[in-house]
């Protein structure tokens, strides 16, 4: 317990540090890390969960999943700084080594064709941002493994903690408006998303799809703009896909070609990759594996404690205020209640600000804790009534965590 | 004056931020393949970390057996077509699963 309340302020302190840096580097202008040491490390709460802390470019110090091609995680102690996730701190996750290090904004096309359009065309983002009317949403997005490192039975794959999801302001254009350009056929099925990284030697490009009323929805978007400011690097500059209440597999970076298909696509990355067991709870009996699948598609229903870390310490007998952050696949957040007798009573807790149905919403609640080691949890209800099960689903690939989380911390 | 200087430097921030293109460096691999005297090290430098940096395979969960090995090596050739001999295909599991899964220290 002590060694894990030092290692988070250890945490805290190097984050601090690489905070620093990040701003002296910007201040430069430049995307070059100036320095290739790591900035600490860090133990996610699993076997084999050493990681170092890496400054990659536009991104302060993150946690490494690997080197090349980049898989970044942000740090827990991040979403207790607002409701709204930094882009310098917001995770990242590719698939292939052959990412672009270099990249003309406003000269960069988007192709547009298939065999279920009238009429293909290619538009560059700079046409792409002044002929049609942009609109604008705030959306998590979350790795569909974000939590899979917390998998009992482990899973292989990436072992990530909880930190693989991100809140932000997306700005950009409806990707419906653009479609409607090319005069899609009555044949049309799918719509496939494609993007500037590849496959080094040409197998596995990473390319998603999604059903055409899915595309077709107003919702999905084609975005340029996060929080404000152009999509970093390693987040898909200049212009990615933006799916709201959908995994991130399906949000193209550095989007460049967009095909409308007469029949279900099904390259490598959406069948046998990304794909949950069909069934309601997309779970299995650990160890087994499913009878069928289908691909990944919504958020379930989540929630965090973002202020108090597993093992920290607090006074005894003084009153602080538990913050926290819920979401869900876009029904919005209807109630979250805690409990801090690990499970067995629970009570409301406070909702914060409602900045759309598709963001993160704060809660809060009171806590004076006595003398002695508390088990904190949350769980939230979406507007459907759906909710997070008190004990972890379990399936073989490791996505689609929910489970009430365990906060334990100690009053002294 | 100090305070106009800082604006004048965050315009110069601005300015290249709206410039409309963007270019990276990116770190080095953080980690290197375990060495090992087993024959597939030597082919995991040559097959494996040319793609893909060693993470991919330190941070498995050290209970992972032999079949996943088998099929990530199977995966690289036949999905993502990395040039890897047959031959060296179950030296290289070996490698694997005896380094980073569940037959270390066998």
């Amino acid at each position: 317990m002590r060694n894990e309340s030092e290692s988070i302020s250890r945490l805290r302190r190097q984050l601090l540090a690489g905070g620093a840096g990040a701003l002296a580097a910007g201040a430069l202008g430049s995307l070059s890390r100036t320095a290739h040491a790591q900035a600490g490390s860090v133990d996610l709460p699993m076997i084999n969960g050493h990681r170092d802390l890496v400054a990659f470019p536009e991104k302060r110090a993150l946690i490494v999943l690997t080197t090349r091609p980049p898989q970044l995680e942000t740090p827990f102690e991040v979403f207790n700084e607002g409701v709204i996730t930094p882009n310098d701190a917001f995770f990242v996750r590719y698939h292939n080594a052959g990412l672009p290090t270099s990249v003309d904004g406003d000269k960069h096309v988007i192709k547009v064709g298939g065999n279920a359009v009238g009429k293909p065309f290619a538009i560059s983002v700079a046409e792409l941002r002044s002929q049609f009317k942009p609109i604008e949403v705030v959306a998590v997005n979350q790795c569909s493994g974000n939590g899979r490192g917390l998998f009992n039975p482990r899973v292989t794959g990436g072992q990530l903690g909880n930190g693989a999801m991100g809140n932000a302001r997306w700005l950009g254009v409806p990707l419906k408006d653009v479609l409607a350009r090319a005069e899609l056929k009555n044949t049309a099925r799918q719509v496939t998303f494609d993007g500037l990284d590849t496959a080094l030697f040409g197998g596995g490009d990473f390319v998603k799809s999604l059903d055409v009323n899915h595309a077709l929805d107003g919702e999905v978007m084609i975005a340029w703009q996060m929080n404000g400011a152009d999509l970093p690097m390693l987040n898909g500059y200049p212009v990615r896909l933006i799916v709201p209440g959908y995994y991130g597999t399906y949000w193209m970076k550095h989007l460049s070609e967009i095909e409308v298909v007469d029949q279900v696509y099904e390259g490598f990355w959406m069948k046998p990759a990304y794909r949950v067991p069909d069934n309601d709870c997309a779970c299995v009996e650990p160890g087994t594996a499913p009878t069928a699948t289908r691909p990944i598609g919504r958020f379930n229903v989540r929630s965090f404690i973002t202020s108090l870390q597993d093992g920290a310490r607090v006074q005894a007998g003084r009153a602080t205020v538990v913050r926290g952050i819920a979401f869900d696949g876009g029904q919005g957040i209807r109630e979250v209640a805690y409990s801090i007798d690990g499970g067995q009573s629970w009570r409301g807790a406070k909702l914060g600000d409602d900045v759309g149905r598709y963001s993160f919403r704060e809660f809060s609640f009171g806590f004076t804790p006595a003398r002695g080691t508390h088990d904190l949890r949350v769980r939230a209800w979406n507007r459907s009534g759906q909710s997070q099960p008190m004990e972890a689903l379990w399936q073989p690939a490791g996505y689609m965590r929910n489970v009430v989380e365990s906060v334990k911390v100690t009053a002294a | 004056m100090k305070r106009k200087l800082l604006l004048l430097a965050m315009l110069g921030i601005a300015g290249i931020a709206m410039a409309g293109s963007k270019s990276m460096t990116l770190p080095p691999d953080g980690v290197q393949l375990k060495a090992s005297p087993l024959p597939g090290y030597a082919k995991a430098q040559a097959s494996c970390v040319a793609c893909h940096s060693a993470e991919y395979m330190l941070y498995q969960p050290p209970t992972a057996p032999r079949p996943y090995w088998d099929n990530m090596v199977k995966r690289m050739k036949t999905v993502f077509k990395a040039p890897i001999e047959d031959a060296d295909m179950p030296v290289i599991v070996d490698y694997l699963v005896k380094t980073y899964g569940n037959e270390q220290g066998k």
